[in-house]
């Protein structure tokens, strides 16, 4: 039962993990039909900035300091996505193919610039101490970091949810993900809610990467390969579009990885393609997707 | 006319002299270092076409495409070194297998289109390269690479003076696919491909299914790839997990917009150009050329991936037809020049 | 001023040459109907208006020339557009769909409501959950909540059971009161009712202007529109 605990809580850990990567990618496909191979760049810049913080900012690590370091690693992210799309992205306009293919190569520089400057070796993100306790529930020990994801991501979630019901530009970005050229027939610019909505997917993923550095004991120029790629899968899982659909896939995927990697070292990854496998073959738009592109 | 009456036997004149190279006097050539340089560089032109065969001509963003060179490196190697099968079984074995492959995650991923086929794909493409370097039943060697025992390879291909050999078989393997590729996209079922890629409307209009000839384009691309891991096989001398990377299918993904996507010459000469480029940036890298910069510049410029990100940022933004392409408008203006 | 003036105007989509120089005038304050066949173009024009279409030639509104300008800048300018089809955004409320259309300081909903009371009681609801001729009402009332100053309608009655196209011509009808309105419809008894001008296209170009009188004559109707008569 413990066991069974601490696996289940991990897994939600990690599904938190992976919405706040997912998130951006669906948002950004879901409105501007772009699939952003540059996402894994806004983890890094975001875990970067986050080490940055949180060692040479503040150089004692406590609770505010890491607040600090998630909140400056979103926005550099966040802000890194933004330009990206101004200078990049807007310039290849409805030229999907185009987009994609450039984004891959944006993420190519970017961990080519970072690993020049900082090197390619692995480099702890100091966090206070408390994080690496653990709590106890029932007779399952707990590291209580899994719980800080779980919050954060709960945290962006929400917030996430609510631009979109209650401000006009959420109103423009959910109308847009479902018929973007109807969006401009009403007379609307649909470019403010492209760069909102980089803006944001590059914040969640930086606060992301902050996360992840947690996670996996480091940050690096090339951390963000697998954890995109887990983030793509999440995203065609729960639905182009669609943020409630990331959240799900994303705990879906998590906790099936824990326990399968629990049974068998490395069956976790299978499992996970495998479902994917599935859901392509039975609901190819995904779990709750509503784009049409 | 785009195309120069004297192109294609300007081909093969090329291919020709490529060919003596080796054996002729005192050129940079005859040395085996080059020699293995340009193996290497020719299988990759070869492999960048069948890449172009499904991404240029079929218009299916594939990010899978390594799977199926990996899996013909890899079926081939096993067979040969754990099961002692015959060299040439064990590549027609792998072809095969391939095929198959290639067939069952090729329908499972056609059922979606555009972006989302290029996140599935890519999704496969990472299962495989996670089978191999978890190194299941200890067949793969995961991380360390599979070295093909030599015992089992015909024996001109072994030791460095037998390179040149090693560097025609390449040659001959990039010969084989640009005339398959040639055959393929000038055959009725090419024609397909290319409608596919610019109307799919039109083609299931005339009564065609198009996801049988997706299908067919994907097998034959992945059959073709696992082909030329065979000849990677033999040319490296062992199986490595990066081939199977998404860094590498990245890798083909480049040469395809550098050189131009569906000129067929424009992936093969995009193919040998990057893996060429790719082995001389990284010797840059490690010499001294850049020390003298401060770190701010020299750090990204010492990284290869930064130059041929920012060059491949470069072409898609400015040049979308690379190299080829580039090649075909200014031979349109020449044309059309006084007119 | 609102007329608008289309002269010489292509359009070539997937390699079809869909539009093969469109000339017409739509008068301002009168509404004029855009007449023809299945697939002679009507709907490409309307689009290309709008600027959904790549179009080549002159689109002129009000002496404004509009050929090249993004669609939310045409519509900014006072044009108001009801797709065929509907196109209501089915994952929004009926409450968000209009609100996403309103660009005034004050709406005009208490025209719409109106016109469609129907939709007061529904201002929560999901618009993917209403009827066929809700969603058109809800299309229909985004183009009449700004003070546009011309309709760009596209086949409002289509698909809809007769008592809900009477409930959609009545509203067009008092609307095109005070209006300029160019329409798409195959509703002939539609058209003859609210219509000062019509406009027939055949195969990519316009082959006739004129009044909607001419509609009285069958043989003109049959040899335009390949209809015999327009009872509907």
């Amino acid at each position: 039962m413990s066991t069974f605990l601490l696996i289940l809580i991990t897994g939600v850990g990690l599904g938190a993990l992976y919405f706040l990567v997912a998130s951006g990618l669906s948002l950004i496909y879901g409105l501007m039909g772009v699939l952003n191979f540059a996402h894994g760049s806004f983890l890094t810049i975001g875990a970067f900035t986050g080490l940055w913080v949180s060692t040479k900012v503040f150089p004692n690590p406590t609770t505010w300091t890491f607040i600090a370091a998630m909140i400056a690693g979103g926005i550099a992210a966040g802000l890194f996505a933004l330009v990206m799309e101004q200078l990049v992205i807007n310039r290849l306009y409805n030229r999907h193919i185009d987009q994609a293919l450039v984004t891959v190569g944006v993420a190519l520089v970017v961990a080519a610039v970072l690993g020049g400057w900082f090197g390619n070796d692995l480099r702890l993100l100091p966090t206070p101490l408390w994080f690496m306790k653990a709590v106890t529930i029932g007779d399952a020990i707990i590291p209580i970091d899994r719980f800080i994801y779980i919050g954060v991501a709960a945290i962006l979630l929400t917030a996430m949810l609510s631009i979109l019901k209650f401000t006009r530009i959420g109103l423009i970005i959910r109308a847009g993900v479902e018929n973007r050229s109807m969006v401009s027939a009403l007379g609307i610019n649909v470019r403010l809610a492209f760069s909102t909505v980089f803006f944001i997917g590059g914040f969640a993923a930086g606060v992301g990467g902050v996360l992840i550095s947690v996670f996996s004991y480091g940050v690096s120029p090339g951390m963000a390969g697998s954890w995109l790629i887990y983030g793509f899968i999440v995203v065609v899982v729960g639905g182009m579009g669609s943020l409630t659909g990331s959240a799900i896939a994303a705990m879906l995927i998590g906790i099936t990885n824990q326990f399968a990697n629990y049974y068998v070292t490395g069956l976790g990854d299978f499992v996970v393609v495998f479902i994917l496998a599935a859901v392509l073959l039975t609901k190819p738009s995904g779990l709750l997707g509503k784009v049409s592109h | 006319m785009l195309r120069w009456k004297y192109s294609r036997p300007l081909l093969v004149a090329v291919t020709l002299i490529f060919a003596l190279l080796p054996f002729i006097g005192n050129n940079p050539v005859t040395n085996p270092g080059l020699q293995q340089t340009m193996a290497v560089a020719f299988l990759y032109g070869a492999l960048a076409l069948t890449y172009d065969l499904l991404f240029g001509f079929t218009g299916l963003l594939s990010f899978g495409h390594a799977l199926y060179f990996a899996s013909g490196i890899y079926v081939t190697a096993i067979l040969i070194n754990t099961y002692n099968w015959n060299f040439y079984l064990a590549v027609l074995a792998a072809i095969i297998f391939t095929s198959i492959l290639a067939a069952l995650t090729g329908a499972a991923s056609l059922r979606t289109t555009g972006i989302t086929f290029a996140m599935v794909t890519l999704a496969f493409g990472q299962a495989g390269h996670v089978i191999i370097t978890r190194d299941f039943g200890g067949l793969t060697h995961g991380d360390n690479g599979l070295p093909i025992n030599a015992d089992r390879i015909p024996s001109f291909f072994i030791g460095v003076v037998n390179t040149k050999f090693l560097y025609l078989l390449a040659l001959g393997i990039l010969v084989f696919i640009y005339l398959a590729a040639w055959w393929i996209t000038e055959s009725s079922a090419g024609r397909v491909f290319a409608a596919l890629r610019d109307n799919e409307q039109r083609v299931s209009v005339l009564g065609l299914n198009p996801n049988r000839f997706k299908l067919l384009s994907f097998v034959l691309s992945a059959a073709l790839a696992a082909f030329i891991g065979a000849g990677m096989l033999v040319v490296s001398g062992g199986g490595s997990p990066r081939f199977a990377s998404s860094e590498t299918t990245i890798a083909l993904l480049l040469m395809v917009i550098l050189g131009g996507p569906v000129t067929r010459w424009g992936a093969v000469l995009g193919g040998i150009l990057y893996s060429v480029l790719g082995t001389r940036l990284n010797s840059l890298s490690q010499g001294s050329t850049f020390d003298s910069l401060p770190t701010f510049i020299k750090g990204p410029l010492s990284e290869p991936a930064f130059t041929l990100g920012m060059i491949f940022i470069l072409i898609v933004m400015f040049a979308p037809g690379g190299i080829s392409g580039a090649y075909y408008r200014a031979r349109f203006k020449y044309l059309n020049k006084g007119k | 001023m609102s007329s608008l003036e289309v002269k010489d105007l292509h359009v070539t989509i997937n390699g079809s040459h869909i539009l093969q120089g469109v000339n017409f005038f739509v008068p301002e304050n009168k509404v004029t109907a855009l007449l023809g066949r299945n697939g002679v173009g009507k709907s490409t024009t309307l689009k290309a208006i709008m600027g959904l279409n790549p179009g080549t030639g002159s689109i002129k509104f009000g002496g404004t020339e509009i050929v090249a300008m993004p669609t939310h800048k045409i519509v900014q300018m006072g044009l108001g557009y009801v797709p065929e089809d509907r196109e209501i955004f089915s994952s929004l409320t009926v409450k968000e769909n209009l609100a996403l259309a309103a660009r005034d300081d004050e709406p005009n909903y208490d025209l719409v409501y109106s016109l469609f009371p129907e939709l007061l009681t529904r201002t929560s609801q999901r618009a993917g959950t209403l009827s066929g001729g809700q969603q058109q009402m809800v299309a229909i009332s985004r183009a009449l909540l700004n003070k546009n100053q011309i309709l760009v309608i596209d086949e409002p009655t289509k698909g809809l059971a007769p008592k809900l196209v009477t409930e959609v011509a009545n509203a067009l009808a008092h609307v095109a009161d005070h209006s300029t309105m160019l329409i798409v419809e195959q509703n002939l008894a539609l058209v003859k009712a609210i219509a000062q001008k019509i406009i027939v296209m055949d195969q990519g170009i316009v082959v006739f202007e004129g009044g909607p009188e001419n509609l009285r004559d069958e043989s003109f109707v049959k040899s335009m529109l390949g209809v015999s008569g327009g009872h509907k």
